[in-house]
């Protein structure tokens, strides 16, 4: 995703424990997320809250941009 | 109290009981319980426990677990709180309301204490307390504890005799229901669990399968166990993740309660935390920042400290000019001066720069600027095989390693927080500051010599001791504790002004920790050093002090050891110093101050860097060259030498096996590094 952009989560993969945490964050499935800033480390803002992920974490939650709130179309990773 | 990290409860604890726990704006500054009393409207004593933050019940760190463990009555040495004060922030309610939503499961009184709300309307949120309370059937108090408003109706609230529990409005989804049913029956049979705890484990175990994590110390029962493997195996086989639509009916129920509590009244764009993030978090900016405020901070350390140091000095050698006129000579008088003057007034005189480094401290951690830290950082950490989590207690242990050994208890993964706790000691702590200060002074004696060069050198050792932090938990991850980058998800807290009462306080209260060592640990040293030193008596009354400590009880013992420092080119007076620095590393200059027979009669100011600089070896050549005193220096940054941090490893890892191990790789790391420093020194001719 690019910065600025904002898409929604369609999918956590991998750990389950990560996705548990991530959901109890308000961050699961659905939820809205624009894209602040960062390449390796992302720097992301849900429901208010400045959320920071690293590569790993960001490859694990995937998003799905939305074209009439975002810039560009079609899936992403969070990172 | 508890609350998601960084909502203000310990600000709250704070102006509840009077009492001034450490309070910081980054997530996981309290790892640990804590307690103080409180007074109702009647002037009834309330005790008031501080927890750890977390996002909810289902604990994933050691922090975490304090929490939880607590609420479900879990630990001896806290019986079950009477009743719980949720304090949520204002200004993110939704992901607050999660946690508050599993504690009203318990079935416990709970007030919930609306943080914050100055906060959420400068975002653009207005949030109605009292359709909240409507909604929740449950005293709800708005407050914001850092300007004291609120505090009285939470104390009248904390005071009813009885409170009302919370109105059910949240129903386990259909298909679940069987499950948490069975679980808690189970729970409640065959495991002793009260009923509504009994529910509430059931729910935390169909969210996290980790029946370890989640059932604390006690193995659950096999039959538990065998209804648990059931219903994963069931769903596993019907292909539907209902761990995860637990969490969405909860966060569903939460979004209908908020519909009617909050409105937000204005789209406020970007925030101004937004934009300082946009230099602070920058790729290239962001660098730029991080590294003209670790330049300032060292500057600051060299030149503010100046003046006030001279003024500690001046009067340290004036007292010890008085008292050795107004004393008869004799042992006492020379324990006085050169044993207890010598050794504790060589260490008051650090503390202006003790204090400006907690300032600069405070002030990173108060307003926001750690958490952000942790972000840059995480790209280097990640080299290593740690994410930016690690960086927190890492950057905490420049201070003082045992914080920041506490505050790995925020890092989930516990291969990562061993690692961390491992590698912490490395990062340069303030009690390592008076010793690089003496041997830089020492090796750069003249005052011509620009502030910056001084600072450069200070630096570099900061860095040493960061690279081979990094440079270990590398080594550890592929060797000890192998495993990929884990996963890091942080929340980045709003900036705030710099609170400087609560900076000034905490930098006070570490300033007099440190004058409390001065006068305990390190006099009681001196003291023995000095009996150590002036013991037994040299045959000869006119021998010189060298010759005299050369055959005291500590000399021998330096003697016995300089085989083994003498290839780094330390003798056995260094030494000494060297063992005194296991109770703690600035010891080592009280115990130069007491080898060196400092007398605090010398006008000179700087009389301990004299008697360094004069020091020799029995052949005449000079023994703090710049060479040994670089070499001493970076000694101090490897080895551990410090009692307190391996009790705390000790406890943090309960076992003794990795404080033992700690000691064997930074000393032996010291030790190898020293003898190729100063072997190819030497070779180079210097």
């Amino acid at each position: 995703m690019p910065a600025g952009s904002v898409g929604r989560v369609c999918e956590l993969t991998g750990d389950e424990s990560f996705c548990q945490r991530v959901r109890e964050m308000g961050f699961g499935e659905a939820a809205l997320v624009t894209k602040i800033s960062g390449t390796t480390t992302s720097l992301c803002l849900v429901n208010g809250t400045r959320i920071a992920l690293n590569h790993p974490a960001a490859m694990s939650i995937l998003v799905e941009q939305i074209p009439a709130l975002g810039r560009v179309d079609g899936p992403a990773s969070a990172r | 109290m508890v609350g998601n990290p960084n909502c203000g409860k310990t600000t709250l604890f704070n102006a509840l009981t009077g009492l001034r726990q450490k309070v910081g704006n980054y997530p996981g500054v309290t790892v640990e319980k804590k307690i103080g009393i409180t007074y109702s409207q009647h002037g009834r004593p309330i005790q008031v426990i501080d927890l750890p933050g977390a996002y909810s019940l289902a604990a994933r760190s050691p922090d975490e677990a304090v929490l939880r463990d607590v609420l479900l009555g879990r630990r001896e040495d806290t019986p079950q709180p009477d009743r719980i004060i949720c304090v949520v922030d204002a200004a993110n309610l939704e992901r607050n309301l999660y946690l508050v939503h599993q504690i009203l499961d318990l079935g416990r009184p709970v007030i919930v204490a609306l943080n914050m709300m100055d906060m959420a309307a400068d975002a653009g949120v207005k949030v109605d307390a009292a359709e909240l309370e409507n909604e929740l059937g449950v005293p709800v108090i708005a407050c914001e504890a850092v300007n004291g408003r609120g505090l009285v109706e939470l104390r009248l609230a904390l005071s009813r005799l009885e409170l009302p529990l919370a109105r059910h409005r949240w129903d386990v989804p259909g298909p679940i229901a069987p499950a948490v049913a069975e679980l808690q029956a189970s729970l409640r049979d065959h495991d002793g669990r009260p009923p509504l705890i009994a529910r509430a484990e059931a729910l935390l175990l169909l969210t996290d399968f980790d029946t370890v994590r989640v059932g604390g110390s006690r193995p659950l029962s096999a039959r538990t166990h065998e209804i648990l493997q059931q219903w994963r195996q069931r769903w596993a086989g019907e292909g539907t993740d209902w761990s995860a639509a637990l969490i969405r009916s909860r966060y569903d129920a939460i979004d209908r309660l908020c519909r009617n509590v909050i409105r937000r009244t204005r789209d406020t764009g970007p925030s101004r935390s937004d934009r300082i993030d946009a230099v602070l978090v920058h790729s290239v900016w962001g660098w730029l920042v991080f590294g003209a405020i670790m330049a300032v901070l060292f500057f600051s350390i060299f030149t503010l400290a100046e003046h006030p140091m001279n003024w500690i000095d001046g009067h340290v050698a004036g007292f010890g000019a008085w008292v050795k006129q107004s004393l008869p000579s004799g042992d006492l008088r020379d324990l006085v001066t050169d044993g207890i003057i010598a050794g504790v007034g060589g260490i008051v005189i650090f503390l202006p720069q003790i204090l400006i480094l907690f300032f600069f401290v405070g002030l990173l951690e108060s307003t926001g600027y750690m958490a952000r830290a942790a972000f840059l950082m995480d790209r280097p950490m990640s080299k290593v095989g740690l994410n930016g989590r690690s960086f927190i207690p890492l950057l905490g242990s420049y201070a003082c390693a045992i914080p920041g050994i506490m505050a790995t208890r925020t890092i989930e993964n516990a291969k990562d927080r061993l690692i961390t706790i491992l590698v912490a000691p490395l990062m340069s702590c303030s009690a390592r500051l008076p010793v690089y200060l003496l041997m830089i002074a020492t090796l750069l004696p003249s005052d011509a010599v620009p502030a910056g060069t001084k600072a450069g050198i200070m630096l570099l050792m900061y860095a040493l001791g960061t690279l081979g932090a990094f440079g270990f938990a590398w080594l550890f991850k592929r060797t000890l504790f192998k495993g990929g980058v884990p996963h890091m998800i942080m929340e980045l807290p709003p900036y705030q002004p710099p609170r400087f009462k609560e900076i000034l306080r905490h930098m006070f209260e570490r300033g007099w920790l440190f004058l409390k060592n001065a006068g305990t640990i390190i006099l009681a040293i001196s003291i023995v050093l000095w009996c150590l030193t002036t013991y037994p008596k040299h045959p000869n009354p006119e021998a010189t002090a060298t010759e005299q400590i050369a055959q005291s009880f500590a000399g021998h013992a330096g003697h016995a050891l300089e085989p083994v420092i003498k290839p780094l080119g330390f003798d056995w007076r260094i030494g000494i110093g060297l063992i005194t620095s296991f109770a703690a590393r600035e010891v080592f200059v009280s115990s130069m101050g007491v080898i060196f027979g400092v007398e605090a009669e010398d006008d000179d100011t700087q009389p301990l860097r004299d008697a360094l600089r004069s020091a020799h070896w029995p052949g005449g050549a000079p023994l703090f060259t710049p060479l040994v005193c670089l070499t001493l220096m970076v000694f101090y940054v490897f080895a551990m030498q410090c009692m307190s941090t391996v009790a705390v490893v000790k406890r943090e890892t309960n076992s003794w096996r990795w404080p033992l191990f700690q000691i064997a790789y930074m000393t032996g790391t010291a030790w190898l590094v020293c003898l190729i420093l100063y072997q190819t020194g030497r070779a180079l001719g210097y």
